[in-house]
């Protein structure tokens, strides 16, 4: 499975979805080239911007990024870099068999900075989907349709955008909402764009005894029936919390990277294995 | 010659002298163990006229200031014991929830938390560790803290503490709910076999053995002369009485099985109620 199969690869679908939302605003087409990547950090994806004059402006921009990303996931030789075909499967331990289970992302939480003050409650006025409720939040809760997600925009200029399924939809969808505020009149940028947390699930496809789990993982597992009905588990390497339920299913979160998510599968798998009831 | 101070007491005693009280020991029992060496000196209050100024006030006022360094320990060992009265604990999960408590303090990693949240979660913790664990909700009872904090800070001093406790079982539970349901040992008997059988049994993946246990238990007094409703039970074990109706259902197909071979029944098998 590629996960390209779950972006929208079809332009005019994709322009006209867009074009329904926002209005107003997005009567000419997506031209995200205005948005240079600013990074302080130096070892980023390449800028989507020379490329995305070309052509319709989302896709190359993700073709470009996809690339980019399996280049910089050779070094990490992940065996499971579902995104490129091309690359060889090394299993990373040849002794025990792969467990031939992806888990798939559920949400990316990432954030980026617009780097400059927003009146928020103009944006909550001229904005379609935007909510903003100083006395319970200081912030506009803004919705966009495609790729599904909500953000989070604060008076200084930061952003926090949740309910991504890919980093790709997350970047993308985070430069549509700086477009967005850049549309109302702000000069925003794109400035530092992070993803802070990635959670992933899977199904293991046996039912789990979690009570022989946490006898002989005491000190990474908490398995409490009264406070929460799955076992949590705190991976040390790579740093990650599962929560594993009696049912087989698999809930992975705290990952910065993808590979951390897989890693972490592919470490308690086996484990899980060994406690399959009957 | 040398003067020499004689550090004894200031009056005899004999050790044939059958008196009550030991004159040579004075001030009130220490626990050194929890105070850390408590030295300092308690004015109580007066009880004689003379020790009311001419207002009515207390002539000294000074019955405040004592170890300030442990104050908030010391109100902390109030507080358990307050707890510990209300659900009739014995001593020893007293003094192990004391203990808990003074390690927790002097580590200083839960420092901001309310020290009546940890207070009740090293209670939580002592009865577990003493093999008679209570429920959150039996701890929620009689605390003011809520049962998310009471979660919370009880994971919090297992990491700090470096401790596990093990896992709770139906049978752990059965016996207090019994003897509050005023069910006679028959039943209860019952009640441990059929929980016991039906986790041995997987009928109950995933759910929490208190709510098994309730289950278990209105099975027994409704196959027995004693019947008690899903409501009393739930009730006492701090179960939904939905959540007895789920448990109940995932039991009921195989009650046959789950009686123990010895059971008196009253209301047979097949004539159990099915909900």
């Amino acid at each position: 499975m590629g996960f390209e199969g779950e972006l929208p690869l079809h332009h005019s679908s994709f322009l006209s979805s867009e074009g329904g939302e926002l209005g107003k605003e997005l009567s000419d087409e997506l031209d995200l080239s205005f948005l240079p990547d600013e990074l302080s950090v130096q070892d980023a994806p390449p800028q989507t911007g020379g490329s995305a004059e070309q052509q319709d402006s989302g896709f190359t921009g993700e073709g470009v990024s996809v690339e980019d990303m399996s280049g910089a996931e050779h070094n990490q030789a992940s065996p499971f870099c579902p995104m490129t075909p091309m690359t060889p499967m090394t299993p990373m331990t040849p002794a025990s068999e792969s467990s031939g289970i992806v888990p798939q992302l559920q949400n990316i939480v990432s954030t980026v900075n617009l780097v400059c003050r927003l009146d928020l409650k103009s944006i909550a006025l001229q904005a379609r989907n935007a909510e903003y409720n100083p006395k319970r939040f200081a912030a506009v809760i803004m919705r966009i349709r495609e790729p599904r997600t909500t953000a989070l925009i604060f008076s200084s200029g930061k952003m926090v955008c949740t309910g991504a399924k890919s980093e790709e939809q997350s970047r993308l969808a985070a430069r549509k909402y700086a477009r967005v505020v850049q549309k109302l009149g702000f000069p925003a940028k794109f400035l530092d764009f992070k993803i802070q947390n990635m959670v992933g699930s899977c199904d293991v496809k046996f039912p789990i005894r979690l009570e022989g789990l946490v006898l002989t993982h005491q000190q990474f597992s908490s398995y409490e029936p009264e406070l929460f009905p799955g076992l949590i588990y705190r991976m040390v390497k790579p740093r990650i919390v599962l929560l594993i339920f009696v049912s087989g299913k698999v809930v992975l979160t705290g990952a910065k990277e993808r590979s951390e998510i897989y890693e972490a599968f592919e470490n308690i798998y086996p484990i899980l294995k060994g406690f399959k009831k009957v | 010659g040398d003067r020499v101070i004689d550090v004894g007491s200031e009056w005899r005693t004999f050790s044939n002298d059958k008196a009550a009280k030991d004159p040579s020991r004075v001030g009130d029992a220490q626990n050194p163990l929890l105070n850390g060496g408590d030295l300092s000196t308690v004015i109580s209050r007066g009880t004689g006229s003379a020790s009311f100024d001419e207002f009515g006030n207390s002539k000294y006022q000074n019955h405040r200031t004592m170890s300030s360094s442990d104050r908030a320990m010391l109100n902390a060992f109030k507080e358990i014991t307050n707890m510990s009265d209300r659900i009739n604990l014995p001593t020893n999960i007293i003094d192990r929830t004391n203990n808990l408590f003074k390690q927790v303090y002097e580590q200083k990693s839960l420092k901001g938390r309310s020290n009546d949240a940890i207070a009740s979660a090293c209670l939580y913790i002592a009865c577990r560790q003493e093999g008679v664990p209570r429920t959150f909700k039996e701890i929620c009872a009689v605390s003011r803290i809520s049962k998310k904090e009471i979660g919370r800070c009880f994971k919090l001093i297992l990491k700090a503490l470096e401790t596990s406790v093990d896992l709770i079982t139906t049978g752990d539970f059965m016996s207090r709910f019994c003897s509050n349901l005023g069910l006679p040992k028959q039943v209860q008997m019952g009640a441990t076999y059929i929980a016991r059988k039906a986790v041995e049994l997987d009928l109950v993946p995933g759910r929490s053995p208190i709510s098994v246990a309730a289950a278990a238990i209105y099975m027994a007094s409704q196959a027995s002369a004693e019947k008690k409703t899903q409501k009393e039970i739930g009730d006492t074990a701090g179960v939904a009485d939905v959540t007895i109706r789920q448990s109940y259902r995932l039991i009921y197909p195989r009650a046959a099985d789950l009686f123990p071979p010895d059971f008196k029944f009253d209301t047979p098998v097949d004539k159990l109620p099915q909900l």
